[in-house]
Parts: C-alpha cells; structure tokens; sequence
C-alpha cells in the first residue's frame, strides 16, 4: 500500500549540498577525461561531454545543481581545455560564442528537464490520490458491510418478534432471538476493534504495565474463547521458572483472545492448539501455533496491515484490525511480534517478543 | 431469597434502554423496580424506595458513580452493582473500593446480571449460620478450617486457605487485589512485593484446586481488578 508522504518525493533528493557537490564533481570528472581527450578531439566537441554532465545533473539533483553544472562547465571549459591552458584568456573570440551557446543550452536543458519531471510527479500524486480515494472507498464499504450485516439480522429477528410474536412458534421465537443476540456480540466486538484502532491512530493507546503472569492471561483467554474451543485441544508449555512479565493485563488479554481466536479460525475443526513459552535473557519469546493452511511468504508481513484479512470477507466476519491492532499493543509493550509458517506447511505460528525489564511506556 | 416478599431494585441510568431492559428482567424475576436517570435522582430516592440492591452505571450525566458510590455508604449498606463500559478498569477499581459490591462490563446479558444479583443477594441474607461452601468437586468448611476436593482433604498452607476462605465468604462475587492483600496479609499499602506474593499463592492454590490450573474454573482472575471463586456451574 502505498502512502502519500511528501517528505520522499524524489524531486526532494537533491535538496541541500549534496547535489551540488555531486555535479561540481561530475564536471570535474568531465573535464579530467577531456584532458586526456583533448589531443584527439576538436574543443567544440567536448562541449558535449559538459552538456550531458547538465543534463544529468537537472535530472538527478534538480535546478540548482544544474545551473552550477552549467557555469562550472563554460569556467572549466575555458580553463582547463581551450588555449591557452590554465587561464581564463581566450585566444580564439569565436570560443566566446562556444560558451554562451554551452550556458544557454545547458539552462534550457536542466529547464526542460526540470519541467518533465515536474510534470511526471504531478501525475504520480495525481495516481496516488485516485489510489488512496479508491482505498477509503474499499474500506468504507467494507466497514459498512461489516456493520450493516449484524445490524440487518439483529433489526430483522427483532421486527419479526415484535409483529408476529403470537403466530411463531417457541422453537422458532427462541431461534431469533439467539440470532440476534450473537449478532449483537458480533457487532459488539467489531465497534471494540475499531474503537482500539482509532484510539491507536490517535496515539491515545495508555499503557499501565504491572508484573503478570502469562499463565493466568492465557487462562483468562481460554475462558472468553471457551464456546470456540470445544472441538480443541489446547496445549501448553511454561516452563516452571518462567518469570512474569511486565504488562498491561488488559490490553495483552486483547492480544492473546485475538491470536487464539485466529488460530482457531484459520485451522480445520479437531486439530490442536499449541502455546509455549521460553525465556531468554531480557526476553521472553511466546509462541501460538496451529495445523491450519500456511500464510503465502509474500504475505507474512502483511496479515499486520489494516483491513488486511486472508479469503473473502464473507467467510471469515471480520474487518481484519485484530492483528493490526495486536501488533500496536505489542510494539507499545516495547515488544515485537510476527508471523512464521511451520516446517512442512503445517500450520502457523505468531511469535512474540517481549522484554522482561520494565520500561517506560 | 425469600418468594413471598419482594426485592426491590434501584436502577441508575441515563440510557432509557438500558433502564427499560433491565427494568423487565428484574420485574419478570419478581423484583419491585425504582429507577432514577441521574446521581442527584438515585441519591433523592435512596430514603424513599428503600431498595435491597442498587445497580448503578458508571458513566451519568451529572456526577460520577464513584462520587455516587461514596454518598450511598454514607448513608446506607445496600449492596451496589456497577456498570461499565470497556477500558474503565481504573474506575472499576474505584468504585469497589469506595464500597461498590461488584460490576457488569456493558454490555452484558441477563444470565450474568441475575449472576451477580445472585451471589450479591446471597451474601445478604443469613443462610442459617450455614458455613460449609460447595462448588463442583470443592467443598470448604469455613468453621472446620477443612478444605475437600473430591471428597478427599486438601492440605493448604495458612496463606493459601486465608485466600480461598476470604474467595469463597464472597462467593461469585469479585474480590479486588487490594481487598485481598487486606483480608490476608494486613497489608494496605499495594505494594508491588504484596501482589507478586498474591500472584504466586493463587497460582499454588490453583494448582492444588484446579482440575487443569492452566485453565482455572474455581478461582478465576477478573482482568486488572482481582479474582472471583466460580460458585455456579
């Protein structure tokens, strides 16, 4: 994805001393090899070497530099490769048009190139925008769509209750009714994810680390994803002098219901979670994994991005902030977090880093 | 809870939804229901509508139910249910140290209201000196100091039976870190020493009760306010 950021457009490279330092050496180079040349070649034909030396420098370091470029040129030309050497006298007064031809060209052509590649720019910023508007109009449609579908089922289980409650029959009454509730838990925890997201983009993400233990938090966890961990069997591995960490207790729980939750969701019915967990030095390494299909390689980094989700967003219900917003806790925790498929493609496993020593967050 | 008299409920709220949802479960469970949409209302009604519990949310549009929390055990000690939304942990904390009884996070479903109400309401009425606890496989003695998993005695150290006692005088209902450090220890400063001994012990006790102590169901931790002895299946 791509984002607009001014600071990194490349007309901006060659801001500061650097290109002019470039093209100052560039000349130089030019006029070195036009003295080993110069025995060969008629002067006025080394003009040319000068001009490729303008047009390079407009090209890779803007205006500026190529206007240095350009009288540098006609000083070191006259100086260094027409008779007599090593003066600025000039022998020959037709050399004199030699050089007002050689500034002049030289400042229309860093001119012209500097006005392409205005116009090349232009147009990226141009794509860029339509990218991004396309983008914003992705994603508010999928947010819409996230929302609207719980909302479409909670309004229409509860209108039907409301007008034809006497007519239904209880079986079918309690089936609504438990259609809308889940349907409201659903909607309940998309508005969370988003919420957590803005409050993230807003940097309003407070932090009160206290020393926990992870067995307790993953514990906590299993016991919120209980219902989707019927089929499962959860391994764990703490070692027994596994330290506790510092952390905030609310915020990691969030992390760790949302990996299990994926690991879950991401891996065939009956087939095994496993959390382990090992200390090492400052840090300690927490691992989840599951028997599901791997990530592709190419999307590893990915599945971390915003409205990133793997398949079609009808089968997996989600506006795909969780991992996102896991990594912003994470990396608030000072931590790191990835993802790793396992040897064999047999399933995934999130990995994350944290340090031991309390920092200031 | 006594069927012939009915209990009466103060429910503070701003939201009319709110009030109006958790009027017809309390009504249909057979509890007389007092409503006030702001602290000045409930605080004004106290006297008058005498409730037996109070369920009090949170966020209202005049004051804080924390400030509300203080005024209501100035005065009286009806047992104070909050509500919260999300990420309002701190103000949890405070509330139930000001004197609240236990709290819903928003949003919740009737089954855990009526939970609560349950192990609040339990607590209020003397159970005929009742002293022996059952949960599950647990059973505690709180006059034999006998603790029995399975019908088989379990030996605890001191300090882990004063926190499963002090869990289970407050049964389903939750129990703060500082309380605790309290009842246990005599400490009352939260001193990051008292809470790592308060982590490890509940982890020993949990590997003595708990059938699988990786996923607890008797004492379980209620995240960033302290733990809860699970007293229905």
């Amino acid at each position: 994805m791509n984002k607009m950021n001014p600071d990194h457009l490349p007309l901006e490279q060659g801001r500061g001393w650097r290109g002019y330092l470039k093209s100052t050496l560039l000349v130089a180079a030019v006029t070195l090899a036009g003295e080993f040349v110069k025995r060969y070649l008629e002067p006025t034909n080394l003009v040319m070497f000068y001009l490729l030396a303008v047009v390079i420098a407009a090209m890779r370091w803007g205006r500026g530099p190529a206007i240095v470029a350009s009288v540098l040129g006609v000083l070191a030309f006259d100086f260094f490769l027409i008779p007599p050497y090593l003066t600025f006298a000039v022998a020959a007064w037709q050399y004199l048009f030699t050089f007002i031809g050689l500034l002049i060209v030289g400042l229309l052509i860093s001119e012209l190139m500097i006005k392409t590649r205005e116009q090349a720019e232009k147009v990226r910023q141009l794509e860029l925008l339509k990218a991004t508007e396309k983008l914003q109009t992705a994603l508010l449609n999928s947010i819409s769509h996230d929302l609207r579908t719980p909302l479409s089922s909670i309004i229409g289980s509860i209108s039907m209750l409301l007008q034809d409650a006497p007519s239904l029959d209880e079986e079918t009454i309690h089936e609504l009714l438990e259609d809308a509730y889940d349907e409201s838990n659903r909607l309940n925890r998309i508005v969370g994810n988003i919420l957590d997201t803005a409050r993230m983009e807003a940097g309003a993400l407070r932090i009160s680390p206290n020393f926990c233990e992870l067995r307790d938090i993953l514990g906590v966890s299993l016991q919120e994803l209980k219902p989707k961990l019927s089929h499962r069997s959860v391994d764990i591995q703490i070692p027994h002098d596994f330290p506790e960490i510092p952390m905030d207790f609310s915020w990691i729980l969030k992390v760790f219901i949302n990996l299990i939750d994926n690991a879950v969701k991401y891996s065939p019915s009956g087939t095994p979670i496993r959390m382990g967990a090992t200390h090492q030095g400052e840090k300690v390494k927490i691992e989840i994994s599951n028997e599901g299909a791997g990530i592709p390689d190419e999307d590893l980094k990915l599945i971390f991005d915003k409205f990133y989700r793997a398949g079609k967003p009808e089968q997996t219900g989600g506006l795909g902030l969780g991992l996102s917003i896991c990594k912003g806790i994470i990396e608030a925790h000072h931590g790191e977090i990835w993802a790793e498929n396992r040897p064999g493609n047999k399933g995934v496993t999130l990995v994350i880093l944290l340090p031991l020593v309390r920092q200031s967050l | 809870m006594k069927e012939n008299q009915a209990l009466r409920a103060l429910i503070v709220d701003d939201e009319k939804s709110i009030r109006r949802f958790l009027k017809a479960a309390l009504v249909s469970h057979g509890y007389t229901v007092f409503e006030a949409p702001n602290g000045v209302e409930a605080l004004e009604n106290l006297a008058s509508c005498h409730p037996d519990v109070i369920i009090l949310d949170l966020g209202l549009p005049d004051q804080d139910g924390i400030s509300v929390t203080h005024e209501i055990r100035k005065r009286i000690k009806t047992p104070i249910i909050i509500l919260s939304v999300r990420d309002q942990e701190n103000d949890k904390i405070l509330a139930l140290d000001a004197g609240a009884d236990d709290y819903l996070t928003k949003p919740f479903s009737v089954d855990e209201l009526l939970a609560r109400l349950r192990a609040v309401m339990r607590r209020l009425v003397p159970q005929n000196e009742e002293t022996v606890f059952k949960a599950g496989k647990l059973c505690v003695d709180v006059a034999k100091h006998t603790v029995e998993l399975d019908e088989s005695p379990l030996q605890l150290t001191p300090t882990e039976y004063e926190i499963l006692k002090t869990l289970v005088l407050n049964a389903g209902k939750v129990v703060t870190q500082k309380q605790l450090l309290k009842e246990v220890w005599n400490k009352t400063e939260d001193m990051e020493g008292a809470s790592h001994l308060l982590r490890v012990t509940i982890s020993h006790l949990r590997n003595k009760l708990e059938p699988n102590p990786d996923r607890p169901t008797y004492v379980v931790t209620e995240p960033g306010v302290g733990y809860r002895l699970h007293s229905e299946d």
